[in-house]
């Protein structure tokens, strides 16, 4: 890894789009059982 | 032929550059005899813990479906007691500290003959604690749930027994702080061996957490449960069990978080992405994990909003040591895939070697973490608290977390650890099984754990025998997730089942030969760690503010405030 040349493949794309993804899991999930939450109380 | 060998001519013929195959000088790097043996010892309770404990579980969705009635006049709530402390309590405690020990002894060398004595004496005395309290469960002493909340009332012995297993675990993780402190004066100024550096952040953690549980023990209940006193501050007591609760959660996860930051990059064939991240982050678990504790009591009377308000803060800043993990771990992969040829943005998921049920069957766990974290938050959403509180959705929540994100990590992690503990290897037919297992539990987790989510927003509450709660028409909606629980539990017994047989493969008749402990070394350019992460000192002193912040005026309330207390009830 250490002194080849960049690529276009080398890179943590996909580690940047992995780890948004998991907020905005978090996100969707909370808003949904927020929405319940409101409905109820 | 092993899979670990397999994984390794993987290796040598697609990877690598030279001196990369220290591999084979890495394998040779073995946990001392001596040191083995304790270790295994913990081996043994800890999975005879998960077969009973899981039958336990097993019972307890047959009952809840309506369509069975426990023999013998058992109680379900003993039931869900053993259940609870078996699974909870003891295999947890006895693995962790199985784990790290071996751990330690791999990283930072083999024991003394004092500190493994000390070893040997913690191991002992946990186990006298735990025969202690299993026989009170047993007779029907102590149906009180592993949570053991007054005004329930057990058999002082079940109280004295836990306190014994709390205690030998001190005696165990001192034992194992005292090997780190050994290295560290031998070779002055160095950054120590990551993998015993988590475990001494663990076993701090578990001193300064579990001090709560022994004044509530010590204090409260061993002198109620013996006559000594009649009544028992119920909140107080609460209170110093959820500043131990927490924590204890925390206790855990962090040995299922060594495995995922140390030997995962080890097993793929990739290297760990940042020690100084890893050892931050674990430091961040440190300070957030005991000021926390109030998060379980947010529907509780007597405690003012404001404190509940503060600690609800710093449960989310939990999430940053977390998401910092998460993106550790997607950079392992996403290195080492890229290394093998992935191409694209996630090309290099496939490159994964899912067929090493010492990568799958954790991979699967850390997958279920991502919806444990999700609802995790949920429930610490303050006033959302009150949606799920004491509903199976709870039940559903740890069973994600812990019950298969901690339980199948530690799994994969004894998959090679007994063998190179007994000096056997892994087949690849038990591998094979292995795998399935891990299959098995993903699919029953599923929908067991998504049954009780449901089934929790329903209104279903946890910790209830099976009831139409007087032809309720709100109950009736519940009852047909409780069949899909039980079908469920019933795959996950299933799964604990070959993972009994793998295990007693590997520890009696797997053939003789060598298996790894996978310990990954730091990428290149991950950077030097700073010194300052292990400082110890500074952090403790940030954990002791952060703790007397949050607790200081809560117990100093409930102290002053404090009415008559309860006497003890006895409901089964
Ligand atoms: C065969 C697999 C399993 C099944 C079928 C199962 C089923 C259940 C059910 C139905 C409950 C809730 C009962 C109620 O609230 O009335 C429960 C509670 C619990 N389970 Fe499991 N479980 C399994 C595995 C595990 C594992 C592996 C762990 C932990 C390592 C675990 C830890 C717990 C704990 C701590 C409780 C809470 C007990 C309480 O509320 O006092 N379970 N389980
Ligand atoms: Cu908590």
């Amino acid at each position: 890894m250490a002194n080849h040349k960049k690529t276009s493949d080398d890179n943590l794309k996909g580690t940047l789009y992995a780890t948004f993804g998991i907020g905005i899991i978090i996100i969707v999930i909370w808003a949904l059982c927020f929405n319940l939450f409101i409905d109820r109380f | 032929m092993t899979t670990a060998v397999t994984n390794k001519e993987i290796i040598k013929e697609k990877q690598l550059p030279k001196g990369k195959n220290l591999t084979t000088k890495d394998r040779l790097i073995k946990v001392d005899r001596k040191d083995a043996k304790l270790a295994l010892a913990h081996m043994y309770v800890a999975f005879t813990a998960l077969l009973v404990g899981g039958l336990a579980g097993l019972l307890q969705v047959f009952v809840r479906s309506g369509a069975f009635q426990l023999p013998f006049g058992i109680g379900y709530y003993q039931i869900l007691t053993v259940h609870g402390v078996l699974l909870g309590l003891i295999l947890t405690t006895y693995f962790i500290m199985g784990f790290q020990l071996a751990a330690v002894s791999r990283t930072a060398g083999a024991l003394s003959n004092t500190q493994r004595k000390l070893g040997w004496i913690g191991f002992w005395l946990m186990t006298i604690g735990t025969v202690a309290a299993a026989t009170m469960v047993l007779l029907n002493e102590a149906s009180v749930l592993y949570t053991f909340y007054a005004p329930l009332q057990a058999h002082w012995i079940f109280y004295a027994g836990l306190a014994l297993v709390v205690v030998g675990s001190w005696i165990e993780g001192l034992s194992q702080i005292m090997r780190y402190v050994q290295w560290r004066k031998e070779n002055k100024g160095q950054t120590s061996p990551l993998l015993a550096f988590m475990a001494v952040v663990n076993n701090l953690m578990w001193f300064v957490a579990s001090l709560g549980v022994a004044i509530e023990v010590l204090f409260q209940l061993l002198p109620w449960s013996l006559g000594l006193v009649e009544r028992i501050d119920v909140l107080l007591s609460r209170t110093l069990f959820w500043y131990f609760g927490h924590a204890l959660v925390y206790f855990w996860l962090l040995p299922a978080y060594m495995v995922w930051y140390v030997v995962i990059p080890k097993v793929i064939g990739g290297k760990l992405f940042s020690d100084a991240l890893a050892r931050l982050s674990f430091m961040l678990f440190l300070l957030f994990s005991i000021p926390v504790g109030v998060h379980h009591q947010l529907t509780e009377p007597g405690i003012d909003g404001f404190w509940k308000f503060l600690q609800v803060v710093l449960t989310f800043f939990v999430i940053v040591p977390s998401l910092m993990t998460a993106f550790s771990m997607f950079a392992t992969f996403e290195l080492r895939g890229r290394e093998l040829g992935g191409k694209g943005v996630l090309g290099w998921f496939r490159q994964l070697p899912w067929k090493d049920s010492r990568f799958l069957v954790p991979f699967i766990g850390m997958v279920a973490f991502i919806p444990g974290g999700a609802g995790g938050i949920v429930n610490a959403s303050y006033q959302m608290n009150q949606l799920i509180h004491n509903t199976i959705w709870v039940t559903g929540h740890f069973h994600l977390t812990i019950a298969t994100a901690v339980v199948l990590t530690y799994f994969g992690a004894a998959f090679w650890l007994i063998p190179h503990l007994t000096g056997r290897t892994l087949t690849s037919r038990m591998n094979s099984l292995a795998n399935t297992a891990g299959i098995l539990w993903a699919v029953g987790m599923f929908i067991m754990s998504g049954a009780m989510h449901i089934a929790g927003l329903l209104g279903a509450p946890r910790r209830s025998e099976y009831s139409t709660y007087g032809g309720s028409e709100q109950a009736a909606e519940w009852i047909s997730y409780q069949f899909a629980q039980a079908i469920g539990g019933t795959i996950l017994f299933i799964s604990i089942l070959v993972i009994i047989g793998v295990v007693v493969n590997l520890l009696w008749f797997a053939p003789k030969g060598e298996e790894e402990f996978p310990v990954a070394e730091v990428a290149e350019g991950g950077g030097s760690t700073p010194a300052i992460l292990e400082n110890f000192k500074v952090w403790g002193v940030i954990l002791v503010a952060l703790i007397l912040i949050a607790y200081t005026f809560p117990i100093f309330d409930i102290l002053s405030n404090s009415p008559a207390g309860s006497t003890g009830f006895k409901l089964w």
